[in-house]
């Protein structure tokens, strides 16, 4: 089956599964054991995670015509802006958030919509993967000429295929549904894709009680200049 | 005893509505395999694509051992089984993520509870 086949595949089987669950979802009306706005709220919170999913596949149809505009941009509001969006999930979820910023703003190289998205994807993929009641970290740290924005979970430690495919800079593309039980790996590939776009490299490292997925950007030199 | 075995958290809580009784939900398999050292369920349903050991390895865990083969267990998927018979498995029913009702959920719980 060639990629692009695949590709459709496992897009369609991602976004089939928020589908199933608003069906459900909307089930619950009928139950009286749940206030109506509770079920609204997971409802809101499903549409969203399917829309944005489906936007950035959009994005990465687009950007294979025009190229990203890039510019100088502080990290930690981006990241700010995710965890807010995410922030829900989490919860929901019995997830607890580490977040870890240093105290000088980080000036990045980069396009916004696809740094969001990155850290989105990079933070989604922990929410699946952290276990109950554990946490996962978001750092944010300078490393030389870059800067490297982490996402650590605590789960089961990442299959070795992705492992070597991220090692060698990027998701060639989404896994098979069949290879990878619980996850096509679609955020990654979306992640690597929107980092190849901006010039900037992704790697994870795998641990014993989890992985942790990071992006090296570009640090941008304007701050220097004062 | 019910336990619902799903990593999404949403459509387990949905498939635990349905069922109706005491229920418990877990989002992987292993848990769920230790919870069931501290008292067997009376049902369980389970989807089949989990993160970490999937659906098929809990179910050989079921089967090997002669207290918990007996359980009865409905799998709840996106996978297709067409013309799969997954008895030896101890699987008394197999419905669609896509379009399962509580109704249909219900009916099982009365039949195996």
């Amino acid at each position: 089956m060639d990629v692009e086949v695949d590709g459709i595949l496992v897009a369609a089987h991602e976004l089939k599964e928020p589908l199933a669950t608003l069906r459900q979802l909307a089930f619950s009306f009928d139950e009286m054991s749940e206030p109506n706005e509770l079920i609204r709220e997971k409802m809101v919170s499903v549409s969203d995670r399917a829309i944005r999913q489906v936007n950035d596949l959009l994005k990465l149809r687009r950007l294979e015509s025009s190229l990203p505009e890039m510019s100088p941009l502080a990290v930690r509001p981006v990241c700010d802006e995710v965890i807010r969006e995410l922030e829900y999930l989490f919860r929901y979820n019995k997830r607890e958030l580490f977040v870890k910023f240093p105290g000088k703003e980080q000036l990045a190289y980069a396009n916004r919509e696809l740094l969001f998205s990155v850290v989105y994807n990079f933070l989604l993929n922990a929410v699946h993967y952290t276990g109950d009641e554990m946490r996962a970290e978001i750092m944010v740290k300078p490393i030389k000429d870059k800067i490297r924005i982490l996402v650590r979970d605590y789960g089961p430690a990442l299959p070795m295929d992705v492992w070597r495919e991220m090692q060698r800079g990027w998701v060639e593309k989404p896994t098979s549904i069949a290879m990878r039980p619980g996850s096509s790996g679609l955020g990654l590939f979306i992640a690597s894709k929107f980092s190849k776009y901006m010039d900037a490299k992704v790697g994870a490292v795998r641990h014993r009680d989890g992985t942790s997925f990071y992006v090296d950007l570009m640090r941008s030199k304007q701050m220097s200049l004062f | 005893m019910i336990f619902v075995i799903d990593d999404n958290r949403m459509m387990a809580e949905c498939i635990a509505k349905a069922c109706g009784g005491e229920v418990k939900i877990f989002g992987d398999a292993l848990m769920a395999t230790q919870a069931i050292d501290d008292g067997l369920p009376e049902m369980i349903f389970m989807d089949a694509m989990l993160t970490g050991p999937d659906g098929f390895t809990m179910l050989n865990e079921l089967i090997s051992y002669s207290d918990t083969m007996k359980i009865p267990v409905v799998l709840i998927t996106d996978a297709r089984f067409d013309n799969l018979d997954l008895s030896e498995y101890g699987v008394v029913g197999v419905l669609s993520k896509d379009t399962v009702t509580p109704a249909e959920v219900r009916a099982y719980v009365e039949k195996y509870c």
